[in-house]
């Protein structure tokens, strides 16, 4: 019992084969990605580097500041997907759960549902 | 049980026991010839045969064409399959122009080719008129047989390339001679 | 239901000698006015109580290179989507002067077919918001379906006289 208790204890240098392992791999990746730059035919121009808009002259900026009514928007269709996830275990299980799970579900829609009417009188879903 | 699964021929080489000794050119050149990723430039009814060609039937897939490539900087290969209208070549040669090197061309149909049977005012009388094409595949359109030899002509171009064919002048002077810096 | 005579005999009750040249063929009621009368007869099909012609199918241009002061024509095609009824009106404009007033402020749908006639055939239509070319190149200076100029790319190699023995 002893004796297995003390193999199992390693000194540093018995990790060499490790880092080894590992100095290779990263030298794997590192060469080959120097290796390829070096050996293979590259071109750059203006029009190369421009970004791919289907061969098309690039408008605009991609970057232009996005109203926040789509994220609250976005937010709040999440919510109620969540929400979804939420009532199909509940339904499939609604007899087994039941008088419990019923006043449980009651009360997490009566709060989901207070919070949408708060959104609502807040105006988030007024787009104008 | 006999496999009939054909594997990609060892390039001419040197063998001994336990080496095998060629040369860079030859192993890049197999390499690249079977990883060629093909980016689809459909217009009209070659198209269609070229989605055939890329179908479980026909699998262009086996000649190590198995990812269509819908953005130029990974593409090897640009297919252009179909009708291109005049004002339609500078988006090709945009498109060309941002393939990374190095890049072939096959120009499907006779359309691509030679301006088929759309010889008028409207029309491209070939793709060859401002890009340099390496195939081409006859046809109205080409069957999937044809498109797939001409790929299998592309990987023939791509074994034999020489790794410094692209910085060659005559290369340089080939695009020069279509204004591509 | 409409009648080819009927519509015939108000718009020559409304527009008097501005109209004129009515055919049928296969009943479609065809009649040619003047630039001037263009306009107003548009406006008048299209807010016309009974008849309400008030949408606009199509538009183009035709070149008769032989027919010295009326080379092109200009055909609008209207159709009233209450009696399912059409019409056909052409104006005849001289080489030397190929102004028309444009649709677009009655038909919205006018802007590209204006721009599309414009650039097959170079006719001007003065108050057009953006006349310029819709189908072809930029860089090109003709008007290809002038029938002075041939359908052909001229710049074609693979059609000429040798490769087929002639």
């Amino acid at each position: 019992m002893l004796t297995h208790m003390e193999s199992t204890t390693y000194l540093p240098s018995d990790y060499l084969p490790v880092v080894i392992q590992l100095g290779l791999a990263l030298a794997f990746i590192v060469g080959t990605m120097i290796v390829t730059h070096m050996i293979g035919p590259n071109r750059k121009s203006e029009k190369k580097d421009e970004p791919f808009e289907s061969g098309i002259p690039v408008q605009g900026d991609a970057r232009t500041p996005i109203s926040i009514k789509y994220f609250l928007i976005a937010i709040v269709f999440v919510l109620f997907d969540v929400e979804v996830i939420f009532l199909y275990p509940w339904a499939v299980n609604f007899k087994s759960l039941g008088m419990t799970g019923f006043i449980e579900m009651i009360l997490f829609m009566g709060l989901l549902l207070a919070g949408f009417y708060y959104i609502i009188r807040k105006g988030v879903l007024k787009w104008e | 049980m006999a496999s009939n699964i054909k594997m990609v021929e060892a390039p001419e080489g040197h063998t001994g026991e336990g080496f095998f000794a060629t040369s860079m050119d030859k192993l890049i050149g197999m390499a690249r010839a079977n990883s060629l990723w093909p980016l689809p430039f459909a217009t009209s009814c070659c198209g269609i045969e070229f989605m055939a060609t890329m179908g479980a039937h026909y699998d262009i897939a086996r000649f190590g064409a198995e990812r269509p490539s819908f953005s130029p900087r990974q593409a090897d290969v640009l297919l252009v399959a179909g009708t291109i209208a005049k004002k339609m070549a500078p988006v090709l040669k945009q498109v060309y122009l941002q393939m990374a090197e190095p890049r072939w061309v096959i120009a499907i149909g006779a359309c691509a080719s030679s301006g088929g049977i759309f010889d008028t005012y409207s029309v491209l009388q070939g793709i060859d008129r401002v890009i340099p094409v390496d195939v081409y595949v006859p046809g109205c359109p080409p069957r999937p047989e044809q498109i797939l030899e001409g790929l299998m002509q592309v990987q023939e171009l791509a074994k034999n390339e020489s790794l410094r064919r692209r910085n060659q002048p005559e290369y340089q002077a080939l695009l020069e001679s279509y204004n591509i810096e | 239901m409409l009648t080819n005579q009927e519509v015939a005999e108000e718009l020559i009750r409304q527009f008097g000698e501005d109209v004129y040249d009515f055919e049928d063929p296969f009943g479609l009621l065809t009649l040619s006015t003047t630039r001037e009368q263009l306009i107003p007869m548009l406006q008048y099909l299209k807010d016309h109580k009974a008849y309400q012609i008030n949408f606009l199918t199509d538009l183009t241009g035709i070149h008769y290179p032989d027919d010295p002061g009326r080379e092109f024509c200009v055909v609008y095609h209207a159709h009233s989507l209450v009696h399912n009824f059409r019409i056909r009106i052409k104006v005849f404009l001289s080489e030397a002067d190929l102004h028309i007033p444009s649709a677009t402020v009655l038909y919205a749908c006018a802007n590209w077919m204006e721009r599309e006639t414009y650039d097959f055939f170079g006719i001007i239509f003065d108050g057009h918001p953006n006349l310029v070319r819709i189908l072809n190149i930029d860089e090109m200076d003709y008007f290809p379906m002038r029938k002075e100029y041939p359908l052909e790319d001229q710049t074609r190699e693979d059609k000429i006289d040798a490769l087929f023995g002639r």
